[in-house]
């Protein structure tokens, strides 16, 4: 096993499984928590990315293939590319996402940290990657709230490309992007208008 | 250039005197909360009836003279109306006199620059928690340079939070100290956990908190609370370190006072052969010397502002606050 990349939350490592290349993600233990706390986010959310994973998959949504689960780790198909926040990408690439996002929502799948470091691109496809954050949920609140992370990571225009794909592929996306206006006007201190 | 900075966003009035980044002085004097929290024109009465006495105060304590001083600042906000004005009022008063420049300053831009001023840090990654922030900030160079919010509260600050219990839990004086004291020896039951990305909110783990008062210890509560709200804060401040790349780390604001949110925050940034950056707790707390110190820069970089426009913002957002030499 080969530690390929170190996130905030766990380390992932690539391996070989019957001769095939696959990816273990184990979410490391956070010295600055107390043990419980720490031991029970990390069960809670390996178990429902598991369960995320495989939903995407089936919905035909890039994602890794979900190979198999442990206490705090999870086996899936590797994936290979480069992340999106070291690429340079043009606006149609961006619509793609837009897209994707949209696929995703309308499967009720958030994704709770959709940021430029948790999209793989390779040979022009975009692979989500990385739901440890994510949740199956209706709310339109959450949804926004993914939009809210990737408008905040990239720049106007191409998050002009992007919210034009998430647009295409929704069904709901007239009343999530309203909740997102409503949702960036209540932080802290934040001039506010009557809508 | 000899500066003095007023700081009266909220329960303390604070005069600072510094020169030419040297701190002379730093002088508060602190509204009592009690239990009952800050009532806002009981505690701009309180300002107004002690405003000279720090200033003189301060002014003794940096061995000058009134006439000496070269320039002023004073926080504009965010902060509560009534004690702001106090504040910037005093401030415009000096500078009239003396015929001085005069800046006003933004009390979170206090709070992030001296912490990486006494601290000597280039670009770090800040936490700034208070009583009515809570935000995960990094410097935004370019033709307008200020700090961006990469995740914060999206309902209360968490300073706030902590007053909040410790008020439901009859604490004295309540606040957020007063619950870290409680919570000492506490131990841990589970509670509502809420990080979105780098965002988090505290109302959820409010509610739930003031729910479990009279059923399980206090002393269970206190720090379950704390140790929940924090790893909050460390979660979303750890991916943000990731994701900037950054090597230096800051906590600063009241909060930061916390030792065990500075213990929390060293094990981040000792895991990730980060500086981590914070100071004594004077400087964490509101005070005039934050405002000295950037209302110096300001001045220097050629901000001052007519007096006639000097006003207050209680709504004031750092990311609104263009910083001095970029």
């Amino acid at each position: 096993m080969r530690k390929i990349a170190e996130g905030a939350e766990a380390d992932v490592f690539k391996a070989k499984l019957f001769g095939k290349a696959v990816i273990v993600k184990t979410r490391k233990r956070k010295k600055y928590r107390i043990r419980e706390l720490d031991e029970s986010i990390r069960k809670e959310r390996t178990r429902i990315e598991a369960r995320v994973l495989e939903r995407a998959y089936s919905a035909g949504i890039l994602v890794p293939k979900l190979l198999g689960v442990g206490s705090f780790s999870i086996y899936m198909g590797f994936v290979g590319g480069r992340l999106l926040k070291d690429t340079k990408l043009g606006s149609g690439m961006y619509e793609k996402l837009g897209r994707i996002l949209g696929r995703m929502h309308d499967v009720d799948i958030v994704h709770g940290d959709f940021t430029p470091a948790n999209i793989m691109i390779d040979a022009g496809s975009a692979y989500v990657i990385d739901f440890g954050l994510s949740e199956i949920s209706k709310s339109r609140e959450e949804k926004a709230l993914d939009i809210l992370l990737m408008k905040r990571a990239i720049g106007k225009g191409h998050y002009a490309s992007f919210v034009k794909g998430y647009e295409s592929s929704n069904k709901e996306s007239v009343g999530i992007m309203r909740r997102l206006a409503s949702i960036e006007l209540r932080g802290r201190y934040q001039v506010r208008t009557l809508a | 250039m000899l500066v003095v900075g007023i700081e009266s966003s909220a329960h303390t009035f604070g005069v600072g005197v510094a020169r030419n980044g040297k701190i002379l002085a730093n002088e508060k004097s602190m509204y009592r909360i009690g239990t009952t929290g800050m009532i806002p024109a009981k505690v701009a009465q309180f300002h107004s009836e002690n405003a000279g006495e720090v200033i003189e105060r301060a002014l003794a304590v940096a061995r000058i003279e009134f006439e000496d001083i070269e320039g002023i600042g004073y926080t504009m906000g965010p902060g509560i109306g009534h004690c702001l004005q106090v504040g910037a009022l005093s401030a415009k008063t000096i500078a009239k006199m003396l015929h001085i420049p005069i800046v006003p300053v933004n009390h979170a831009v206090g709070h992030v620059e001296i912490v990486r001023h006494i601290s000597r840090l280039k670009d770090p990654l800040a936490l700034y928690v208070s009583g009515g922030n809570s935000q995960i900030l990094k410097k935004a160079p370019g033709a307008y340079p200020h700090y961006k919010v990469l995740g914060e509260t999206f309902d209360i600050g968490i300073g706030n939070m902590l007053d909040s219990f410790a008020r439901e839990m009859k604490l004295d004086p309540a606040w957020g100290s007063s619950v870290e004291k409680k919570a000492v020896g506490g131990r841990y039951m589970r509670m509502p956990y809420t990080v979105k990305g780098m965002d988090f909110s505290f109302t959820g783990l409010l509610t739930h908190s003031i729910k479990q008062i009279g059923k399980e210890n206090g002393r269970d509560i206190c720090f379950s609370l704390q140790e929940t709200a924090f790893s909050m804060l460390c979660e979303a401040t750890e991916r943000a370190l990731l994701l900037t790349n950054s090597s230096e780390l800051e906590v600063c604001g009241g909060v930061a006072q916390n030792s065990r949110l500075r213990e929390m925050l060293a094990s981040i940034a000792k895991e990730h052969c980060a500086r981590f950056g914070f100071v004594e707790k004077q400087y964490d707390a509101d005070n005039g010397a934050m405002i000295a110190v950037v209302a110096e820069k300001m001045l220097k970089d050629g901000m001052a502002v007519k007096i006639g426009d000097c006003g207050i913002l209680q709504r004031y957002r750092i990311d609104k606050a263009r910083l001095a030499g970029a």
